[in-house]
């Protein structure tokens, strides 16, 4: 068979694809099949290519196998071994079940992060959309640069919020009569995995005998049978594998009881059940709900209370248990399972904590403001006139001063307002003239700054060519100096992309603005940016003839 | 349209310096001190009466301090001043009757209690803008700037300060420009918003000011007026004070050089 340099796995004879008789081979990377008697596989898809995989329910008589693939197309793979059809395509299944996902992670995150990249920049997908799709550069190139931070950031995005466990998940498994006297109960995923979180102790059962003694079906039904599941908690004896359960829950809700609240400012045990007087509340003298004194003959009440006492607190240990820990491990935090030791050394530095907390209030604290250095200027009287250009000053002498003191304050003596004689009506005539348009003062209209004489879409056109360009100068010039044979590749070839789009994209938009009758000169510069580097370019490469020969 | 309840204040901060009104009285004594101070009256009338929300105030800037020319303090505290002072005998409206009386007094008093001596000779226009920003504080305001004599370069600092101030504050500085330009009122009228002019004709000041600096800044965007010039924004040297387009900073102090020097002189 060709390139069996792969390891396979698993082989499956005796499987029809599309009516002909072939063999199934499960590799490292890929699944192929090849017609019989035949030496190369027709079919072959990787693992990555593969969305998903869709089995023929148990009933049929066809005992198939379909892979979908991202791209929409599917392949089915009929089973068609008499004895051991279903036994195959099982394990076929099974396998492809714990491969496929470790493939699909890998090649759908690329996509995923580039179709991310691309909708959450414009910019970006405007540029994309300029190089790639008019092909100017190949979408290796463009991704090339871009995504370097992310294959390293993966555990950086990973960094998500891990779920917690919703309280009600047991209450959600909504039983369904069966029609005859049976429940049906639907677990999903989900709901295993919240039941695992939870309560580490099924968990550990269900590691124990599944596969070896129990199948998973039958687990899950003895785990509803089982009165551990229900709300009496009579025990039935030893048969039950969850009688342990049920004594392990026992001895951590004690545990739990006695290490008690750390915060010493909550005092649990002064709450009680008390009556205040008859109407008030239940007047008959229960025995109190605190541990200490528990009868033998437990009332109905006090254990459900007491059910569901655990039951919230191991919600609340499960969300704050990151990952399996071990229950002969020592955790670092207080444990609130009950079930973990070396809570007690961590009591006083809590305490203190919370009593800080209560008597201390951050707003009122000094401020820390951070320590400054003060700034020594030898010649601060520069900073007096500040970076203004020396005009030349006129001196006045003296004599000026007093010459022109005296002569205003003479004037301003007789100062009388006159003000029906401040205009004459030539001078305000002139004065009008040299306001109005045309005027001495009114600039002349063609100085209008360019961005108000191009229309916008011509300017947003000509901000799209200028992203592009500096993008593709930019790996351009990137490639100097030339050092390695890549880099003469990827020079040549950006010195191609370069004339390429000067083509496609730069020629069009000047004839365009030409037939517009804009007089401006837009692409003056990003000619001179190209021509720049065209002549870098065939100054490197006449230098490289140079050295060759 | 503004609100009818927003008042609109109008600060014209004139420079009155004597050296330089005195010189130009004597080399052309059509247009005076006197002449000036009367087309700035009638530019105050004018934006008094055009509606009852407008306010006016005038500052005068001098060598040695900044004086307010309207409203006075003595006015201020009672009405008794104002009777004796407001009787106006051709019918006009009081109140501009009254601000016109009033600055002409203050501006007396003002001139002829001058005393320069030798080394102030500059205006103190950055303390002005100061006073005219304070006082525009709770109403929408705006700035007209007289300006007569040359820039101070001393006062460079103050006079920056003053206008960021008065950009945060959304105050619009206009500048009328007598005789020789201003970089730093270009500066201002720049940043701020508002309209720098250097007027051809002195005598016609009146014409100018009512033309270009009486609409205030909405009602500018419906005129055509003369377009801002280009500022020439270049920072001059530290060591030279020759205007550069790139130069070196110091990251400590701030100041400017032309050539790179590992030791910054001014700190």
């Amino acid at each position: 068979m060709a390139s069996l340099s792969e390891e396979v796995l698993l082989v499956v004879k005796k499987v029809r694809q599309r009516k002909q008789d072939g063999t199934l081979y499960l590799m490292a990377e890929r699944i192929a099949w090849g017609p019989e008697g035949k030496d190369r596989f027709t079919v072959s898809h990787l693992y990555s290519d593969i969305r998903c995989q869709k089995i023929s329910p148990d009933g049929k008589a066809k005992i198939q196998l379909q892979l979908v693939l991202h791209t929409g197309d599917s392949t089915t793979f009929h089973f068609a071994n008499e004895s051991t059809a279903l036994k195959d395509r099982d394990a076929a299944k099974e396998l492809l079940q714990q491969l496929l996902p470790k493939f699909k992670k890998k090649a759908n995150k690329e996509l995923e992060e580039k179709n991310r990249m691309l909708q959450e920049d414009p910019v970006l997908f405007q540029l994309y959309k300029d190089l790639v799709v008019s092909q100017v550069i190949s979408a290796e190139e463009f991704w090339a640069n871009r995504l370097g931070g992310m294959n390293n950031g993966e555990p950086a995005t990973c960094n998500k919020q891990e779920v917690g466990i919703s309280g009600a998940f047991l209450a959600d498994i909504r039983p369904q009569t069966d029609g005859c006297n049976g429940l049906r109960y639907n677990l999903t995923a989900d709901i295993i995995e919240s039941i695992f979180r939870t309560y580490p102790a099924v968990k550990q059962k269900y590691s124990e005998n599944v596969p070896h003694n129990l199948t998973e079906k039958e687990f899950w039904t003895r785990f509803f049978q089982s009165h551990y599941f229900h709300r009496d908690r009579i025990n039935t004896g030893s048969q039950d594998i969850f009688s342990e359960c049920a004594k392990q829950d026992e001895k951590g809700l004690k545990s739990l009881v006695t290490q008690g609240v750390k915060n010493p400012l909550v005092d649990l045990l002064s709450l009680e059940d008390k009556t205040l007087d008859e109407g008030y509340g239940i007047s008959k003298a229960l025995p109190s709900t605190s541990n200490a004194n528990k009868s033998v003959k437990e009332s109905s009440n006090s254990a459900i209370i007491k059910r569901f006492n655990h039951h919230s607190a191991m919600v609340l240990a499960a969300g704050s248990r990151k990952g399996d820990v071990p229950t002969d491990q020592a955790s670092e935090t207080s444990s609130t399972d009950g079930n973990s030791r070396d809570s007690d050394f961590f009591q006083p530095p809590l305490k203190k904590v919370k009593l800080q907390e209560a008597i201390e209030y951050e707003d009122l604290q000094r401020e820390n403001t951070p320590k400054t250095v003060a700034l020594n200027l030898k010649k601060s009287d520069r900073y007096a006139h500040g970076p203004v250009p020396l005009q030349s000053q006129q001196y006045t002498t003296s004599q000026d001063i007093i010459n022109s003191v005296g002569y205003i304050q003479q004037e301003m003596a007789n100062y009388k307002p006159n003000l029906t004689r401040v205009l004459s009506s030539t001078t305000a005539t002139s004065a009008i003239a040299a306001l109005s348009p045309g005027g001495v003062l009114m600039q002349p209209v063609g100085q209008q700054s360019i961005h108000q004489m191009v229309p916008n879409d011509i300017q947003g056109e000509l901000k799209h060519l200028y992203i592009a360009a500096g993008e593709l100068l930019r790996h351009f010039w990137s490639c100097f100096p030339v050092n390695t044979p890549f880099l003469e590749e990827k020079v040549t070839k950006m010195k191609t992309n370069l004339e390429r789009f000067q083509l496609t994209k730069l020629r069009p938009f000047q004839e365009k603005i030409q037939r517009q009758y804009l007089s401006a000169n837009l692409t003056g510069h990003l000619e001179d940016m190209f021509q720049s580097a065209y002549n870098k370019f065939h100054i490197w490469q006449t230098r490289r003839m140079m050295r060759k020969t | 349209m503004a609100s009818e309840d927003e008042l609109n204040l109008l600060v014209i901060v004139v420079d009155v310096n004597p050296i330089w009104w005195g010189q130009q009285g004597q080399r052309e004594p059509e247009f005076t001190l006197c002449k000036c101070l009367d087309a700035i009256m009638v530019m105050g009338n004018s934006h008094m009466a055009m509606t009852r929300t407008n306010r006016l105030a005038v500052i005068a800037s001098h060598c040695q301090d900044s004086h307010f020319l309207y409203p006075s303090k003595t006015w201020k505290s009672g009405d008794s001043g104002g009777d004796e002072i407001s009787s106006s005998r051709d019918g006009k409206y009081e109140l501009l009757a009254v601000a016109n009386n009033l600055i002409a007094e203050e501006i007396k008093n003002i001139m002829t209690k001058t005393e320069v001596t030798g080394n102030s000779t500059d205006t103190l226009m950055a303390g002005s803008l100061a006073k005219a920003l304070c006082f525009g504080q709770e109403m929408k305001s705006r700035i007209l700037v007289i300006k007569a004599a040359d820039d101070c370069a001393l006062q460079y600092m103050n006079f920056m300060n003053v206008i960021f101030a008065a950009q945060k504050q959304n105050i619009l500085i206009d500048a009328c420009v007598l005789d020789s330009d201003s970089g730093l009122l270009q500066q201002a009228c720049d940043i701020t918003g508002g309209l720098y002019l250097k007027i051809p004709q002195k005598v016609a000041l009146a014409q100018y000011l009512l033309w270009v600096f009486l609409p205030d800044s909405e009602q500018r965007s419906q005129l055509v007026l003369p377009q801002p010039a280009h500022v020439d924004y270049r920072a001059a040297c530290f060591c030279h004070r020759n205007l550069i387009e790139i130069g070196y900073v110091c990251s400590v102090c701030l100041s400017i050089f032309c050539n790179f020097s590992p030791i910054c002189t001014t700190c």
